[in-house]
């Protein structure tokens, strides 16, 4: 299966840099001061947000039957076949807001300025060179990976066997620790 | 396998996508009045506007079709519909055709409401706006054009009034009951959307039933309004959509409003399935209802298409009852029901938020000025999401998917 952004919603602990690294990426300049000059400041496409004692970095789950391509009365929200990723074609969109009607996680929203729909895109151009979403790069607790289900479920598998043998678990692909997600704490 | 489909709309078209992605060698035939391929009705007041071109109308070419090896009958209406011979009927007298099929869907819609006033019929100038020859036929009048009335407040009408006002000319709207977006707003609500559109420039007349379109082969002249004569070259009339039932006469398809369907889209007729405007469905509540909405036409299209190929495979989750219109760019959204238990309320910064609860849940919301997250409450209304332990943030600025997340343990050490 495709990449997708996981959450380990206990490791957030809400400093919003996902938010600073998601509006940078999305901005003309592509860095801080440059996307601080813009006007309109570029905006995050996730929000972090309240989760009872936790916190969420709540953005686009990328739906596989997602309810805003079939809302999309203009064909303007779509898939990229690449990476299987929902964006919106900003040159179809003319902002009715169908999207944001029929998302059930809340995540579309409408752009007042632009008046087009706005939401995460994971990122195409970073992740068509191989690296992480901006949001995922950017977490420095590891709230977020990008990787698919299967190596989420594998790296997780054997970081159970590797407890459970006592041994000290290596840090797996992309340097996720999930030994300590899993665990809750720092290791011993 | 003989899949014909009545219709080339959303519903139409997702369920010939559908069968075709299940079944590449399925023998797929459409028919529709209208000459043109598949375009999205939704955006017919941004074209009238001018803000959105004419060829972004259309989501599929003619190459399309051929693509998809779909036999089109485009611009020939479908007549008739025989049940037990199983066959369609496509034109009348001499270029009348029978197609046989072994599933038929019919995705053939809605018409425009046009009511018994006296000269609305018929009078050149007059036009609804529910089709793309509709929009043309504005537009084509556009240039000779002053003065419009805009008959019916619903979001349609509001939309042509729009359209009509950013082209430079003078519109009134006139709609008979008490206020505006009668089936979608609470008088409250309604007031917001009055003022915001008197303040650029519409003449809103509400309790003001149409009585009469004056004029004559030149063209209309004026509407007749409370025994008032209100002058214009212009008429649309936005009173509501019907389902076009004409076609199903001598078939046996029940029907009541619309034709009635289960949540497989079938018809009461053996292999005869019905999808889009045209149905009378479940909702999410389990109620019939008609509910002429783009996702309703493409979810049952894509249930119904999937269906036609390998029967009782997929099932819809009931129609959605949702309304999104924009007043001169400020977005006002309901779903649900108003009259609720109780009401939540959040006023600022121009913008009103009431949600209604009943039991702990939400039940229904009026949105003005801000929408977004419209999508999560609709959710938590159609789950039944008890919301009392997190009533109090429900309409706070950081609301979210965040707050519904279930308190996770706090993290234990596992066992070393």
């Amino acid at each position: 299966m495709d990449k997708a952004i996981f959450t380990f919603i206990d490791r957030c602990v809400a400093c919003k840099g996902c938010e600073i690294a998601c509006a940078v990426e999305h901005s003309r300049a592509k860095s801080l001061f440059g996307a601080l000059a813009e006007s309109p400041h570029p905006r995050p496409r996730v929000r972090v947000e309240n989760a009872g004692v936790h916190s969420y970095p709540a953005r686009c789950m990328h739906c596989e039957d997602a309810a805003c391509i079939a809302a999309c009365p203009m064909g303007a929200m779509t898939r990229n076949a690449a990476t299987n990723a929902v964006y919106v074609d900003e040159s179809k969109c003319i902002g009715c807001w169908m999207c944001v009607m029929v998302c059930p996680f809340g995540s579309v929203s409408a752009d007042p300025v632009a008046k087009k729909a706005f939401k995460c895109d994971r990122c195409p151009d970073r992740t068509a060179r191989g690296e992480d979403p901006a949001c995922v790069a950017a977490c420095p607790t590891r709230a977020m990976i990008y990787a698919t289900p299967e190596e989420l479920a594998a790296h997780r598998r054997q970081a159970t066997a590797m407890n459970a043998a006592g041994k000290p678990v290596a840090r797996v692909a992309g340097n996720v620790d999930l030994w300590r997600s899993l665990k809750g704490g720092t290791q011993k | 396998m003989k899949i014909v489909i009545i219709g080339n709309g959303p519903a139409a078209v997702a369920a010939a996508e559908a069968a075709r992605e299940l079944d590449g060698h399925c023998g797929i035939t459409m028919i529709s009045k209208e000459a043109v391929p598949f375009y999205s009705p939704c955006p017919l007041a941004e074209y009238v506007e001018a803000s959105v071109p004419r060829d972004h109308l259309f989501l599929r070419d003619e190459k399309f079709y051929r693509d998809q090896d779909i036999t089109t009958f485009f611009g020939h209406p479908a007549t008739a519909i025989g049940t037990t011979a199983r066959r369609v009927t496509v034109g009348s007298g001499s270029d009348a055709a029978e197609l046989p099929y072994e599933r038929l869907l019919i995705a053939s819609g809605a018409r425009a409401i046009m009511p018994p006033i006296p000269g609305l019929a018929g009078t050149p100038g007059v036009f609804a706006l529910k089709t793309l020859a509709d929009a043309d036929g504005i537009v084509a009048r556009l240039p000779a054009a002053r003065r419009a009335v805009v008959i019916g407040s619903g979001f349609i009408g509001l939309e042509a009034a729009q359209a009509l006002v950013r082209r430079g000319l003078a519109v009134t709207v006139v709609e008979a009951l008490s206020q505006v977006l009668p089936q979608m707003l609470d008088a409250e609500m309604a007031a917001l959307v009055e003022t915001r559109l008197r303040d650029h420039g519409v003449d809103v007349r509400v309790n003001s039933p149409a009585e009469a379109v004056l004029g004559g082969q030149a063209g209309v002249s004026a509407v007749r309004v409370g025994g008032q004569e209100i002058p214009c070259d212009l008429v649309v009339c936005a009173v509501g959509v019907r389902p076009d039932l004409s076609l199903l006469a001598g078939s046996g398809i029940s029907t009541a409003t619309g034709i009635l369907v289960n949540e497989f889209m079938e018809t009461n007729q053996p292999d005869v399935y019905a999808a889009g405007d045209i149905v009378e469905g479940f909702d999410r509540q389990g109620q019939r209802r008609v509910l002429p909405i783009w996702p309703n036409a493409v979810n049952g299209g894509r249930i119904a298409g999937g269906n036609m190929v390998a029967a009782r495979t997929r099932s819809f989750r009931g129609l959605d009852g949702i309304n999104v219109v924009r007043i001169f760019d400020l977005p006002v959204a309901s779903f649900g029901s108003s009259a609720g238990e109780r009401s939540l309320r959040y006023a600022g910064n121009g913008i009103l938020k009431k949600l209604s609860l009943s039991s702990g849940r939400v039940v229904g919301a009026q949105f003005f000025g801000d929408v977004n997250a419209t999508g999560l409450y609709h959710e938590l209304m159609n789950k039944g999401v008890d919301v009392g332990s997190f009533e109090s943030e429900l309409l706070s600025p950081g609301f979210g998917y965040g707050c519904l997340i279930p308190r996770p343990p706090l993290p234990t050490r596992l066992a070393a």
